[in-house]
């Protein structure tokens, strides 16, 4: 009984690792700051941190862009407005190297 | 048997377990890649929501497989998708109108359709100012033999009213919050043309998830966007579809403006056919060739016009030679071209490809700026170290 149970959950384990690693693949994630906990309750409740850290904007771009996200849905305080506009302009500004895109399936570098 | 109660238990138990191990099933220690069965070597842009794209290397067949072919999603990929219970509606400005299953269109005379599709945002990364948006560089874009039946027999049979002037698809993605969903239009013209599909197949097996299974759209020669994936909604309207994925969205200047300035969307118009373009797919820039024989590989397309040559400059843009084309070709496919060159001696070289088409466009120097950076078609390059 205990083996068959051991079993189960084990398949179901590997189900769910087979099954989800896109949910998993959490991508590089994003870097310290006062705003870092706040910025990845908001905007990683719908998509990943990779579409935000291969972005390169300056302060006007990155405001029009979490006030788009507030309207399509994400929730952020408005007094954290500000301190999420700060905080991806000052990661991810305009003359910053980007960084590389993994590849998908094998741990070999390209 | 597992009882409901054992089950929630074990996947519990399951979820602490899978939570608990490292992720080598997902990430490398490198950040260099994600475990993603099926989709080995592609670039992930995004893994939520799923955007991937083709590495250069890969672009040099004519058919690219599925496997290889970007993907480019905006929402969640359909949680469910059943064929049996999957319908098609067609409605709006129409005289009669229809739900069909699969088998109804499977029933419907079957077209084939190779097609280049390329997502519009191909090449956005090259845009000073950058600008938002996944960041694609040049494999947002690939060459798939798509097949079904033709959008003029559905709304043939539909009977589109006179009033009917554009053609609205639908797709089953799951949208997140209260981002618009993804609806867009296409001029009735370009609809009943016959080589628009609702394509049910790519490269002769049935789509895949990622590219729109049951059923989508098949705009040809026209940006990616327009050929709607998991389709499940035609509407004839009387007018271009109002829609963020409308306007704002997939909107060009009419007029050049100042890069990084602005556009009013009033002053701009909807994206349809691609540009002209082509890219050098090997050797990859920065890499180091061993041997002074320099062969380059590459593609070239044109949306709906026929690319009518492609050159090659070995000199950074001083001096251009034709290269080969491909024999292979079809209406709004690629064309695959090479390119044979002896370096006189070691050294750095920076190689350019540009195509001209039928139409007399050759690609510019530098793209035309725009806010979401579309239609990125500048000149190729890529530097090459020849070492021997």
């Amino acid at each position: 009984m205990f083996k068959r149970k051991a079993f189960n959950t084990t398949r179901l384990a590997l189900t769910l690792l087979c099954s989800a690693p896109l949910l998993w693949a959490q991508s590089p994630d994003l870097p310290p700051g006062p705003a870092q906990a706040k910025v990845r309750t908001a905007c990683l409740e719908c998509h990943d941190a990779s579409i935000i850290v291969q972005q390169r904007l300056g302060k006007p771009a990155w405001t029009k862009e979490v006030d788009k996200m507030i309207k399509w849905g994400a929730l952020v305080d408005a007094a954290d407005r500000d301190s999420f506009i700060d905080y991806l302009s000052a990661n991810f500004p305009p003359d910053k190297t980007p960084a590389a895109m993994p590849r998908a399936g094998s741990a070999k570098k390209h | 048997m597992i009882s409901r109660r054992d089950f929630l238990r074990q996947a519990s138990i399951a979820i602490a377990a899978a939570r608990a191990l490292p992720p080598l099933l997902t990430w490398a220690a490198d950040n260099s890649s994600v475990q993603m069965p099926g989709e080995e070597g592609m670039i992930v842009r995004s893994a939520r929501f799923f955007d991937l794209e083709t590495p250069s290397e890969f672009l040099t067949s004519w058919i690219t497989s599925v496997p290889h072919f970007f993907v480019r999603n905006h929402m969640h990929e359909p949680s469910t998708l059943d064929a049996d219970t999957w319908r098609l509606t067609i409605s709006g400005e129409v005289e009669k109108p229809l739900t069909l299953t699969l088998a109804d269109l499977a029933r419907l005379e079957k077209h084939a359709v190779t097609n280049t599709l390329e997502c519009a945002g191909n090449g956005r990364a090259f845009q000073q100012p950058h600008v938002p948006g996944v960041q694609w560089q040049k494999g947002a874009v690939g060459n798939a033999r798509f097949s079904g039946p033709r959008l003029r027999d559905l709304l043939q049979r539909a009977g589109v009213k006179p009033t009917g002037k554009q053609v609205m698809f639908h797709g089953l993605d799951e949208v997140p919050g209260k981002v618009p969903p993804f609806i867009r239009s296409i001029p009735v013209e370009k609809a009943i043309d016959g080589d628009t599909l609702i394509a049910t197949h790519m490269n002769d097996a049935p789509l895949s998830k990622h590219h729109g299974f049951p059923a989508r759209s098949l705009v040809p020669g026209w940006v990616g966007a327009a050929s709607c994936k998991w389709l499940s909604e035609i509407k004839v309207l009387d007018k271009e579809f109002d829609g963020n994925f409308m306007k704002p969205g997939y909107r060009f200047p009419n007029q050049p403006g100042k890069p990084g300035e602005p556009v009013n969307p009033d002053d701009m118009h909807v994206i349809t056919a691609l540009n002209v373009k082509s890219v050098i797919a090997t050797p990859a820039d920065g890499s180091t060739v061993k041997s002074r024989s320099i062969h380059l590989q590459g593609v070239a397309w044109a949306g709906e016009a026929d690319i009518a040559r492609v050159e090659v400059s070995a000199d950074a843009g001083a001096t251009w030679k034709p290269a080969q084309l491909g024999r292979e070709q079809s209406r709004y496919a690629w064309r695959l071209w090479t390119y044979a060159w002896k370096a006189p001696k070691a050294g750095d070289y920076t190689f350019m490809a540009r195509a001209t088409d039928n139409q007399g466009r050759t690609q510019p120097e530098t793209a035309v700026w725009n806010p979401s950076g579309y239609l990125y078609n500048a000149i190729d390059q890529v530097k090459l170290h020849v070492q021997a």
